[in-house]
């Protein structure tokens, strides 16, 4: 018997499998969404649970793994959706506060941990856009349709929050 | 939150709720809680205090770690230049001496980190609770620092690394500690001033206040049950504050973009803000009323359909740019919106 | 002149057509700043297309295996799925379910508080701010469009009433647990927690009072809400407590107080 087959059967073995396998990816994308690792944990479980809960309609038609993160992704978007301001807003509003004098060449690489910090302090709005466009590798287009906005929007979203974090990373706030 | 739906609910005006709806009874858990008759807590010992010193140096090195964890009696840790820990601690019983070596002073010496504790001999908290340690302790200013009490207030001045102070009953208090990440007691006041921290502060007390000046932080939470929270001078990306029975008050500046919490029951919520760029508010207050004196744009955007427009007492406005959201609620108190 | 910071943006990440490329090209050629800016941007995509998968704390997986069998022991369907729910794993947000003249999604109390009686059971910490109603799915009631009004009132009463219920569980499960220890706590301690019990009642009393008077108040049906869940809270702090106490674990006691209020706790 196949996984998820077991799992709806109820074996909660199988479903242990599963989330062996999956919870690391879905926690990533959860934990960079909702912009803090705390929110990110409770998110999991709740994905986790709902998955549990919903994989009778579960049709095969894609991968499980394909499955689970349309989950998580839409009920990340639910969560910051429910949460901030409205984009629109923001983006009247690209801020001139990023300029300031260059100085030396930058000298060594980003390192991850810094690059994850930076990217939790994002102001809402210009976070997810940049999560889904340059970490999960979603085109303008497709952002546009899991956000509700416009491509433009998009576009100037994640160009806002590159250059929030090329300004957090050279220690300014 | 998305509640139930205008319609369906004003049915409940007719009074159609079940006779048996009542609060729920927590009489159960309070007989529980009342404590049981312990001996230590009988004929308390009146006799002259007897005392004990305990005095240890322990080398440690410029940032190491240390914690510090008592049962009964204050902990005053400062932190100091050099690169030892010195400990001194008085042991005091009002009973007969020979109690006092009850209890053992424990000082763990590792590489890098020093931890010290109280260990009571019988093991039990209840037996030997007549006799209680005080600690003043100095650490490498650089030192990051972990401070237990369970009945004794907590004192922390002057250390620069991780702070974190804890304490059932008593009042824990930091000054000049720039990293407190955590300051929490049940039943005292938490009082913080001087903070800088890149990170997050969680400050909270059951019954008492948790007072802040002079603070920057990455986000900020602050709870308590019965007291006020009140923070000035400061500014942060994140708030959540909750008090059931006490009030909130914010002197300071909002981030752009930053997102802020409050959730009270009988107090006023008042923010004092120095020139913010914008924020997105929705208030709501049962019985109180909302005010402001920055020029508020009313109507959110599309809202799910619940736009009733502005009333007194709820409402969801915009000033400036928008960027900061601001969440607040509160029963039966005011909320009030000021500027610096 | 300078080129824009967007389009030395669109340059970073290859999104501008040759001729512009070459144009650009051509002043960062000359230009110390926006040759900066253009590192600086790369740099960022670089490093984002290099981040790690984080792993998940260790105690998720055993709050959703206790989640789940609690939500067996209730005796809820165990893999359910609606219209909507196919709609949206298709990824498509236009599918969204929304209210309608036939069908009205009732996020209700009684949710909410199975919700968070579910989370703190497991763990779970609540995050004030949140929707209280996202934890779990919604349980959907329909009324019609010929629903009457006693029947609506009538949906609600059983909503109120289920909440309660939820809640009472919770702490009825809390007093066992309490119980079971013999309280350990000393009486200052225990007086000052039985003190605050009592300020969240009041609390309570005074929602329940608004509610009854407008039924139609979110400001008081949220608050009423709240109050249980910090009631909730407190009473499950309070069973840690006297458990760390009992087992003479005085420094464990301390630590718990990290646990008190918490947020969302």
């Amino acid at each position: 018997m196949d996984l998820v087959a077991r799992v709806r059967a109820g074996d909660l073995d199988a479903f242990e499998s599963l989330y062996r396998e999956h919870a690391a990816r879905l926690y990533t994308l959860a934990c960079r969404m909702a912009g803090s690792p705390e929110d990110g944990e409770d998110l999991l479980q709740e994905i986790f649970l709902q998955a549990y809960r919903k994989l009778g309609s579960f049709k095969g038609d894609s991968s499980i793994g394909t499955w689970l993160y349309r989950l998580a992704l839409n009920h990340c978007l639910d969560y910051v959706r429910s949460r901030r301001a409205k984009m629109n807003k923001l983006t009247e509003t690209l801020d001139a506060d990023n300029s300031f004098e260059p100085t030396a060449r930058r000298e060594s690489p980003i390192a991850r941990m810094d690059l994850e910090r930076a990217v939790e302090r994002l102001p809402e709005g210009c976070r997810e856009a940049f999560v889904l466009h340059d970490v999960e590798g979603f085109d303008h287009k497709e952002v546009a349709d899991l956000l509700g906005i416009a491509e433009g929007t998009s576009k100037s979203q994640v160009f806002k929050a590159r250059m929030k974090l090329r300004g957090f990373l050279r220690g300014q706030r | 939150m998305r509640l139930t739906p205008v319609v369906v609910l004003a049915a409940l005006a007719a009074g159609t709720l079940p006779a048996g709806a009542q609060d729920v009874p927590h009489r159960h858990v309070v007989r529980v809680l009342r404590a049981e008759r312990m001996g230590a807590y009988q004929g308390r010992d009146r006799g002259p205090e007897q005392t004990d010193r305990f005095s240890r140096k322990v080398k440690l090195g410029r940032d190491g770690r240390v914690s510090i964890g008592n049962v009964s009696g204050d902990i005053t840790v400062t932190g100091g230049s050099g690169d030892e820990v010195s400990i001194e601690a008085v042991k005091r019983t009002r009973g007969d001496q020979s109690q006092l070596a009850n209890v053992r002073i424990v000082v763990d010496d590792r590489p890098g980190r020093v931890d010290v504790r109280t260990e009571y001999d019988s093991g039990r908290f209840t037996r030997n609770n007549n006799v209680s340690v005080d600690f003043t302790v100095t650490v490498p200013n650089g030192a990051s620092v972990e401070v237990k009490s369970v009945s004794g207030s907590v004192k922390v001045t002057g250390v620069r690394g991780a702070v974190r102070g804890e304490t059932v009953s008593g009042d824990v208090t930091t000054s000049d500690t720039p990293r407190v990440e955590a300051a929490k007691s049940v039943s005292g006041d938490v009082t913080l001033s001087g903070i800088q921290n890149d990170g997050d502060l969680s400050a909270s007390s059951v019954s008492g206040n948790v007072r802040a000046r002079g603070v920057k932080a990455h986000a900020l939470d602050l709870g308590s049950v019965s007291g006020d929270l009140a923070v000035s001078d400061v500014t942060c990306d994140r708030l959540n504050a909750k008090s059931v029975s006490g009030g909130f008050e914010y002197s300071g500046s909002i981030a752009r973009g930053g997102v802020y919490d409050v959730n009270l029951h009988s107090g006023t919520v008042r923010f004092v803000l120095a020139n913010p760029t914008g924020f997105e508010l929705t208030a709501n207050t049962f019985s109180g009323s909302i005010r402001s004196d920055l020029p508020l744009t009313i109507g959110g955007t599309s809202g799910a359909g619940r736009q009733r427009g502005a009333n007194n007492r709820s409402m969801r406005a915009t000033f400036g740019d928008g960027s900061a959201t601001l969440t607040v609620r509160t029963f039966s108190g005011d909320i009030v919106i000021a500027k610096r | 002149m300078h080129p824009t910071e967007e389009a030395l943006n669109a340059y970073a990440d290859g999104s501008l057509t040759a001729g512009e490329a070459a144009e650009i090209e051509l002043h960062l050629g000359a230009c110390v700043s926006c040759r900066q800016l253009v590192d600086d941007l790369r740099e960022i995509l670089r490093a984002t297309s290099d981040l790690d998968l984080r792993e998940p704390p260790v105690r998720v997986w055993p709050r959703l295996e206790r989640a789940i069998h609690l939500e067996r022991q209730d005796g809820a369907p165990r893999t359910q799925s609606t219209d909507a729910d196919d709609a949206r794993s298709k990824g498509s947000p236009a599918a969204r379910p929304t209210a309608t003249r036939s069908r009205v999604v009732f996020a209700g109390l009684a949710a909410a508080a199975a919700a968070v009686v579910l989370a703190t059971a497991v763990g779970i910490r609540y995050l004030p701010g949140r929707h209280g109603d996202t934890v779990g799915s919604r349980p959907p009631i329909e009324t019609g469009a010929q629903a009457s009004a006693t029947g609506a009132a009538e949906a609600v009463e059983s909503e109120l009433r289920q909440a309660e219920t939820h809640y009472e569980n919770a702490i009825k499960g809390l007093e066992q647990i309490a119980n079971a220890e013999q309280g350990a706590l000393d009486p200052r301690t225990a007086a000052t927690l039985q003190k605050n019990l009592a300020v969240i009642d009041q609390a309570i009393s005074e929602s329940r009072a608004a509610l009854r008077s407008q039924p139609a108040s979110e400001p008081a049906q949220a608050s009423l809400i709240e109050n249980f869940k910090t009631k909730i809270a407190l009473l499950q702090d309070t069973v840690a407590l006297i458990n760390e106490m009992r087992k003479g674990n005085e420094a464990g006691a301390a630590r718990i107080v990290s646990g008190l209020k918490e947020k969302g706790n």
